[in-house]
């Protein structure tokens, strides 16, 4: 990990000298993680691509205001946290729409049964994921990404709130109230299933 | 027995919890938290069930291909200006100065809303006269040493053959004794040497011509013209009185 920020700082302190491609290196080390989180808080394979690339070019635009004591990784997992936000924002209308018919426990019930009925759904990993992923859908972004960040990346509540932007004490409640409402749609999920 | 509601349950799961003892021996003693907690464990587990789509080795790469085009070719230099943290600090520090500049108006508008009292306060207990009083005393003293003065000019011309006029003059000996006085006590007050000597002269003068009860004789006039002279007393009289108008009752050394 030492020997990984040695790198970084070295990269970035050639890219600050005029050297563009010693940035490719940056980019090849924390792309995969950044697809990562970007994927679980998008849930879309091309939005997760299209934040990666968002991410990179917002921080290499920045680059000039990192600073040299913090971690490159760090940084630019935050600027793709944002980048994802900002993506599920662009597209909220649509979200909302399907979050308001997903209210129905009808229309959940029938939706489960629709995606679990298909042949690539039969194994139950997969119709987990499919239930994990309508129950993700009535969280509010910050709920949403505040949980993935705790519950999938393993982030702690300083770190997920200087990845969004919030305070320690809101970031926590985010990731209480995205369990808690989780926890309830699965419930109901469930039994529709 | 207080039970763990959801949110420390929460908590506990994700290892938030500064000291997760309470919870644990909770967790031990409390079957129905217990309960709780397990569901919560087995809901958060399933949870994790989420596939991340593969991307190979080679991705990296590829993310860099497809962004090279779009980079400029250094990235942007930030001026200082522009720096947030700079902004900030400098609306930190104009709202200091802002302050210290309010604090340092409103203390100086306290003072002179106050200068009147305490300006009135001290002054009550000085032992010095008002000037009042000065000025009264001064009309009493100018009053008195321009009566001496008269009299004086009178018992210098005295003639011991004219004995109506020698009663009078000793009738106002009498009155100026007493007045002269109050004066002398006065000049004591007022640190006045040469007004004390003449008026200590005065007395005496004043003394002797009211302690003739049988009027005044050739030889006791003779006397008193004698000593009203070997002192000046007249001239000194004189002095003091031409100096009176000028003097300034608010000077202590005046009396």
């Amino acid at each position: 990990m030492v020997g990984m920020d040695k790198n970084d700082h070295a990269s970035i302190r050639a890219v600050l000298s005029g050297d563009k491609d010693a940035y490719g290196a940056l980019v090849a080390r924390h792309s995969q993680s950044l697809f990562r989180v970007a994927y679980r808080i998008t849930g879309n394979e091309a939005d997760a691509e299209d934040v990666v690339q968002e991410a990179f070019l917002r921080g290499y635009r920045k680059l000039a205001t990192f600073a040299s004591r913090s971690d490159f990784g760090t940084w630019i997992y935050r600027i793709a946290v944002r980048c994802a936000l900002d993506r599920i924002a662009s597209r909220k209308v649509d979200e909302s729409r399907r979050a308001a018919n997903e209210d129905d426990p009808e229309l959940q019930a029938v939706q489960v049964a629709d995606t679990a009925a298909g042949p690539d759904r039969l194994l139950l990993s997969k119709e987990i994921g499919a239930l994990q992923e309508t129950a993700m859908r009535g969280l509010t972004p910050t709920e949403r990404a505040a949980f993935i960040l705790r519950h999938l990346e393993d982030r702690c509540t300083d770190e997920i709130a200087a990845a969004l932007g919030i305070a320690p004490n809101a970031a926590k409640h985010a990731v209480y109230r995205a369990v808690h409402k989780l926890r309830q749609r699965l419930a109901l999920l469930r039994v529709g299933t | 027995m207080k039970h763990l509601d959801e949110e420390q349950l929460i908590e506990h799961y994700y290892g938030e919890d500064r000291d997760p003892g309470p919870a644990e021996r909770h967790l031990a003693e409390c079957a129905e938290c217990e309960a709780k907690y397990s569901a919560l464990q087995a809901d958060l587990s399933d949870l994790r069930a989420t596939d991340i789509p593969f991307r190979g080795s080679a991705y990296g790469e590829r993310v860099w291909e497809s962004i090279t085009p779009s980079l400029p070719e250094v990235p942007d230099r930030e001026l200082l200006w522009m720096r947030p943290v700079l902004w900030r600090g400098l609306v930190y520090a104009a709202g200091i100065a802002v302050l210290v500049a309010v604090t340092f108006y409103a203390g100086r508008m306290w003072e002179h809303a106050k200068a009147p009292v305490t300006a009135v306060k001290p002054s009550a207990p000085l032992p010095q006269p008002s000037k009042e009083v000065q000025r009264v005393v001064v009309v009493v003293l100018s009053d008195h040493l321009d009566r001496s003065e008269r009299l004086l000019v009178e018992l210098k011309h005295a003639d011991a053959g004219s004995s109506e006029l020698l009663s009078p003059l000793r009738d106002e000996a009498r009155t100026l004794l007493s007045a002269n006085r109050i004066c002398e006590r006065q000049a004591e007050e007022s640190d006045d040497p040469q007004l004390e000597k003449t008026l200590a002269s005065l007395d005496r003068l004043l003394t002797g011509l009211a302690d003739q009860p049988d009027g005044l004789n050739s030889a006791a006039l003779a006397r008193l013209q004698q000593e009203m002279k070997a002192e000046g007393l007249l001239f000194e009289v004189r002095v003091l009185r031409s100096k009176m108008p000028t003097r300034n009752p608010d000077n202590k050394h005046a009396l």
